[in-house]
C-alpha cells in the first residue's frame, strides 16, 4: 500500500448559520484549497462527501456531485457520498485513504457538510431522530441524549463519576473554544455555569451536550510523492480502525459504562501504525455529550477503565497534562455539524501537527487521534503523524 | 401553499406495509408478541424477519409477558423533537429476559426506580394516511 498524507485543510465558521448548504460548502472549500496553493480544484481526481441528511434539512440529495459542481472539481478517479451518521466525515476519510493507497486515485478532497439549523428548532431536533432506529426508537421520541444519559448513569453507579467531573469536560471544552475563532461557542464557560445549565436529560445538562450546529470542513489527501511535492509539511495518515457492535439500544452491550467497540477499533488503529495510546499527543475525541469523552479517555487507553472522572478533574486531558484532548474546543464548544465533524477534527490535527494552530498550539506535537462514534456501540478511529513512519 | 413539516416519525404499520404487522394488529388489542424463528427456535427482541443464528426468514408469533421490570430510565426535560413533550421517561424494561426500549408514561420522576414493576400500555399515536390506527409498546408503573 502506498502511503497517505494530509496536504490541505480548511473549516468554515461553525454556529447557526445565515448560510445555506452550498454557501458552507463553497466556505470549507475555499479555506482548504488556500491552504494549500499548489493545488486548484481542477487538479483534483476525486471528492468523497460526508453528510448526514440533506434530504430533510435541505431538501437534497445527489451531494457528491453538487459539491464539485460547486468547487469546480471534474472527479475523474472517485465520486461518492458517505453517511455513517456522526461518523460520516471519518468515513469519507477512510475512502479516500483506501482509494490513494489502492493506487486508484492520488489527489482527493473529502468535504464533510451540514445544515441542521430549521426555521424551527423542534423540527431540527426531529430530524436527529432519523439517526436511531425509526420503528423501534425515534417513534417514542428518541433522539441521542437519553442514551448518552444512560451511559452516564452506568458509569457514576460503577466507577463513582461525578456530576461535576462531567461538567469539567464541558468546561474544559468551551474554555478551548473560546480560542477557535471557527468555533460555535466563543465565550468559555465556568463550573457553575454548566452545573446550573438547563437539564436535557438525567444528568445530562445544557453545556454538558453539544448544540445543533451547522458547517463544513474539507481536507485534501495525497499519495506520498504528491504530498512532498505540494508541501514540506504533509501529515500523514498512519491507522485506522473501525468497529461496530450494534446499531439499536438494546442490541448493545448492556452495561453502557463499557463501549468495547470503541476499544477494538482503537487497538486497530494503534497495531497499524505500530504505536501506543502513551504516544499521541493530541486527540480529537467525540464529545457529543460529556460522557462520552470521558468514556473515550478509558477505552482509547488514555487511563485505566474506571478512572475517566479523576483524569479530567486533575488536568491530565488538558494542557499541560498527559494528552491534550479536544484542543479544538470539542463538539461541546465547536458544535456538531454531523458530516463536517470527522473532517474538521483531521484539520485540527493538520495545523497542530505542522505548527500552525496558534493559540490552541500543543507543544511539539507529532502524533494525533481523531476518534467519532455513531452511538455507543459504533466506532472509527484514525492516528495521523508528522513523520511518515 | 403554507410552510409544512414533511415528517411522520411514526412505523406504517398495516399489512400493505409491513411483514410485521402481526405485532402490530396484536399490541392494539393489547398483547405484546414477539418473532420466534421457525428454523432454530431463537425469539427475537424486536420482532424480526431474518434470523442472524441460522439465516431463517419464516418465524411465528410469541405471546409476551406484560409484565417488565424497570432496567435503566432517564427523564428527557428539555430538547425533545416536533411533536414530542417533556419530561419524557426513556426507559429500557426487561420481559421474559429481552431488553425493551420504550417510553414509561403516567410515571412520576420522583417516584421511578430501577428494578419497579411496569405494565404494558399500548400507546395510540397519529393514525396512518389511509385512517389505520397505530401503536406503539409504551408501559405504565405497575
Ligand atoms: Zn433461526
Amino acid at each position: 500500500m502506498r502511503k497517505v498524507a494530509l496536504v490541505g485543510a480548511g473549516v468554515s465558521k461553525f454556529g447557526v448559520r445565515k448560510a445555506t448548504y452550498r454557501d458552507l460548502i463553497w466556505e470549507a472549500g475555499k479555506a482548504c484549497f488556500d491552504s494549500v496553493p499548489g493545488v486548484k480544484p481542477k487538479d483534483v481526481e476525486g471528492l468523497v462527501v460526508g453528510s448526514v441528511m440533506p434530504e430533510r434539512t435541505a431538501f437534497q440529495s445527489h451531494i457528491s456531485s453538487l459539491a464539485a459542481e460547486a468547487l469546480g472539481i471534474r472527479p475523474s478517479a472517485l465520486s461518492a457520498r458517505t453517511e455513517h451518521m456522526c461518523a460520516s466525515g471519518t468515513v469519507g476519510i477512510r475512502y479516500a485513504y483506501a482509494f490513494i493507497a489502492a493506487g486508484l486515485a492520488d489527489l482527493v478532497m473529502v468535504l464533510g457538510v451540514e445544515k441542521l439549523n430549521q426555521p424551527t428548532g423542534d423540527e431540527a431536533i426531529l430530524n436527529m431522530g432519523t439517526g436511531v432506529d425509526r420503528e423501534w426508537e425515534a417513534a417514542f421520541g428518541l433522539t441521542a441524549p437519553p442514551c448518552f444519559a444512560l451511559a452516564a448513569q452506568r458509569h457514576m453507579a460503577e466507577y463513582g463519576t461525578t456530576e461535576e467531573q462531567l461538567a469539567l469536560v464541558g468546561v474544559k471544552n468551551h474554555t478551548h473554544a473560546a480560542k477557535n475563532p471557527n468555533a460555535h461557542f466563543n465565550k468559555g464557560a465556568t463550573l457553575d455555569q454548566v452545573l446550573c445549565s438547563r437539564m436535557i436529560s438525567t444528568p445530562l445538562r445544557l453545556f454538558m451536550c453539544s448544540p445543533i450546529t451547522d458547517g463544513a470542513a474539507a481536507v485534501i489527501l495525497a499519495g506520498e510523492e504528491r504530498a512532498r511535492a505540494l508541501t514540506d509539511k504533509p501529515v500523514w495518515i498512519r491507522g485506522t480502525g473501525q468497529a461496530l457492535d450494534g446499531f439499536q439500544l438494546t442490541s448493545l452491550h448492556e452495561d453502557y459504562a463499557h463501549w468495547p467497540a470503541m476499544k477494538r477499533a482503537a487497538q486497530a488503529a494503534y497495531k497499524m501504525a505500530g504505536i501506543g495510546p502513551h504516544d499521541v499527543d493530541l486527540a480529537e475525541v467525540h464529545d457529543c455529550f460529556a460522557i462520552a469523552e470521558l468514556i473515550a479517555y478509558e477505552e482509547l487507553g488514555f487511563c485505566h477503565k474506571g478512572e475517566a472522572g479523576p483524569f479530567v478533574a486533575e488536568g491530565r486531558s488538558d494542557y499541560g497534562g498527559d494528552i491534550v484532548v479536544n484542543p479544538r474546543g470539542g463538539l461541546i464548544g465547536c458544535g456538531h455539524p454531523l458530516g463536517a465533524t470527522g473532517v474538521a477534527q483531521a484539520a485540527e490535527v493538520f495545523v497542530q501537527l505542522r505548527g500552525e494552530a496558534g493559540a490552541r498550539q500543543v507543544d511539539d506535537a507529532a502524533i494525533g487521534l481523531t476518534h467519532n462514534n455513531s452511538g455507543m456501540g459504533e466506532h472509527v478511529v484514525m492516528l495521523y503523524g508528522r513523520e511518515a513512519r | 401553499m403554507t410552510y409544512f413539516r414533511a415528517t411522520d416519525p411514526f412505523p406504517l404499520e398495516s399489512a400493505d406495509h409491513t411483514k410485521l404487522h402481526e405485532f402490530y394488529a396484536r399490541l392494539g388489542q393489547g398483547t405484546l408478541a414477539t418473532t420466534k424463528c421457525a428454523g432454530c427456535g431463537t425469539a427475537a427482541w424486536p420482532p424480526r424477519g431474518f434470523c442472524p443464528e441460522c439465516g431463517a426468514d419464516t418465524f411465528d408469533w410469541v405471546e409476551l409477558s406484560a409484565e417488565g421490570t424497570v432496567h435503566a430510565f432517564t427523564v428527557q426535560e428539555t430538547g425533545l423533537p416536533a411533536g414530542f413533550e417533556g419530561p419524557r421517561v426513556f426507559a429500557i424494561v426487561k420481559v421474559d429476559g429481552h431488553r425493551v426500549f420504550s417510553i414509561l408514561v403516567d410515571a412520576d420522576p420522583v417516584k421511578l426506580a430501577v428494578g419497579q414493576k411496569v405494565r404494558l400500555a399500548p400507546l395510540r399515536v397519529a393514525d396512518d394516511p389511509k385512517g389505520n390506527a397505530r401503536w406503539l409498546p409504551a408501559f405504565r408503573p405497575a
